[in-house]
């Protein structure tokens, strides 16, 4: 008898949202948004990680020795360096080392090479490359650096990648928090929408409604249908969002790609990876909502 | 069947829409309960199907006392209980069948049973050959007859009929009643709420006068005294 009753349920449900079908159909639009807007938030944080990652991945110091250095006494600055507590590696680029990397680097460049040419001999100088142990100690390993005296040393390149650093977590938590407004702007929007949907499904059945009541049917049968169009707004909303949302992911792509060259990020396979936390949360954050709305909805209203 | 003990109900800010009534109607009666607009008689109709809570009193449906009834209960109350309206209250959309199997579907009986009891209850309401039709291709008696199926299908021990003949022709309304005596005759207690003077005349059955919320007559054969 249940199960026939919940078999009636379903079908009542699915008369009203087909009676009221813009109504509806402009409800799951909203929630679309609203899940739109969230899994965008969500790509900008997969995509400022990676940013941040790259851009830590870059970040070294150069420290320049003169040319005719002996081996053994940049070997020795090389040691005393390692030895920091905010180095992570040191490398040693010697001056061919060096001659090697610039070809390489400039071998498209026809004026470049010329010049090379010209100089005959390596204009280059050695140099240790520092890498940071962690990027918030950068300025304390800059200090270090500085205090070191040393009469091979030629000159020091400590850019300030820091800034840059902080720049990219200003603009991220600046677009995470524009998402987050956005977001929640949308819930609410999808709430009040939901709301609206039910009422006016009460509404449009209140002959319905008044009927059953005469008859005998329990508070149970006259609102469950309602309660059940909610589930059935978020399952349609929630499968609608992982449709759209992949094939806008595959558009993306390519673009992440080029701006992140040498740098693996596949956004479809973060949310492959994920998709049961991001949309089985979404799904669960979607009920809880839109079975909200219609409960206060049909607890209001449907005493008719 | 039903007992009124000392029922009194007000309505903000004074009005005493029932003052003290003491009613008692036996199973299988057929009673007539008269009055003038706004006298209580639908009042006393919805205090009945547990739609209004009475302030003072008690009311005893089948040795079930209603007075207080919870939310949860009425659906069961409704279902011993069938009610029919001057307003026919079909479904437009829904063929005669439809619309009285739609009163068992959301009590959740089964489609055999549906299939089984709806075209039984048609043909004592006369209308086995009309199952098909949509109200609005029948008369008004005819939408009133699968109004009072659709309040048989249940089974109920009483039949409430609140101004069942107010929208129809005598013709009509005359054969309406003679289906309400008919079912009166298979146990069924029918109390019918009416202003319509010609039809309690003739009904020569028990009838209750109310006015301003007290019961004034109680007549065991009575006329419409109004």
């Amino acid at each position: 008898m249940f199960l026939l009753s919940f078999a009636r349920v379903i079908k009542f449900s699915f008369q009203d949202i087909g009676r009221n079908i813009w109504l509806s159909i402009v409800t799951m639009s909203i929630l679309i948004l609203a899940l739109f807007s969230v899994n965008m938030l969500l790509t900008v944080n997969v995509i400022s990680q990676a940013a941040i990652g790259a851009v830590k991945e870059k970040i070294d110091v150069n420290i320049y020795i003169k040319p005719d250095t002996e081996e053994s006494k940049i070997m020795a600055l090389k040691a005393q360096i390692s030895g920091l507590s905010q180095v992570k590696d040191v490398q040693y680029i010697s001056k061919a080392q060096a001659l090697e990397s610039f070809k390489e680097k400039h071998q498209n460049n026809p004026e470049v090479m010329e010049s090379l040419k010209e100089i005959g001999k390596n204009p280059l100088t050695p140099s240790l490359v520092i890498k940071p142990k962690d990027v918030d100690q950068y300025q304390e390993l800059i200090v270090n650096l500085n205090s070191i005296e040393d009469d091979i040393i030629e000159s020091r390149n400590f850019d300030d990648h820091k800034l840059m650093i902080d720049k990219i977590n200003g603009i991220t938590d600046r677009v995470s928090e524009a998402g987050m407004v956005i977001s929640f702007t949308f819930i609410i929007i999808t709430l009040l929408l939901v709301y609206n949907s039910i009422r006016v499904a009460i509404y449009t059945h209140r002959r319905e409604i008044k009927i059953m009541r005469l008859v005998g049917a329990s508070n149970w049968f006259i609102r469950a249908p309602y309660l059940f169009s909610s589930i059935i707004y978020t399952v349609v909303g929630v499968s609608a969002i992982v449709v759209i949302y992949y094939f806008f992911l595959n558009l993306l792509q390519p673009y992440i790609e080029t701006f992140f060259i040498d740098y693996d990020i596949n956004l479809a396979a973060h949310f492959r990876d994920n998709f049961i936390n991001i949309f089985g949360l979404q799904f669960l954050v979607g009920i809880v909502v839109n079975m909200g709305a219609s409960l206060i909805a049909v607890s209001k209203y449907s005493k008719v | 069947m039903i007992k009124f003990i000392n029922v009194t109900k007000i309505y903000p800010p004074d009005i005493k829409a029932l003052n003290q009534v003491n009613l008692h109607i036996k199973p299988g009666e057929f009673v007539s309960i008269v009055g003038q607009s706004g006298s209580g008689k639908t009042t006393l109709v919805k205090s009945l199907i547990g739609e209004e809570k009475v302030d003072k009193g008690k009311i005893i449906v089948g040795g079930w006392d209603i007075t207080n009834i919870g939310q949860r209960e009425v659906p069961f109350l409704r279902r011993q209980i069938g009610v029919i309206f001057q307003d026919f209250k079909l479904l437009d959309k829904k063929t005669l069948f439809e619309n009285v199997a739609f009163a068992l579907q959301v009590c959740g009986q089964t489609p055999k049973k549906i299939k089984a009891i709806v075209p039984q209850v048609l043909k004592i309401v006369g209308l086995e050959g009309k199952a098909r039709r949509y109200p609005k291709e029948v008369s008004g008696g005819e939408q009133q007859r699968a109004v009072i199926a659709r309040a048989l299908v249940h089974r109920p021990k009483i039949l409430l009929a609140d101004e069942p003949t107010g929208n129809l022709d005598s013709i009509n309304a005359e054969e309406i009643i003679e289906l309400l005596k008919k079912i009166n005759k298979f146990g069924t207690t029918i109390v019918l709420v009416t202003h319509n003077r010609e039809i309690v005349n003739r009904l020569r059955k028990r009838v209750i006068t109310i006015e301003n919320g007290v019961i004034v007559s109680d007549q065991a054969v009575g006329k419409y005294m109004l």
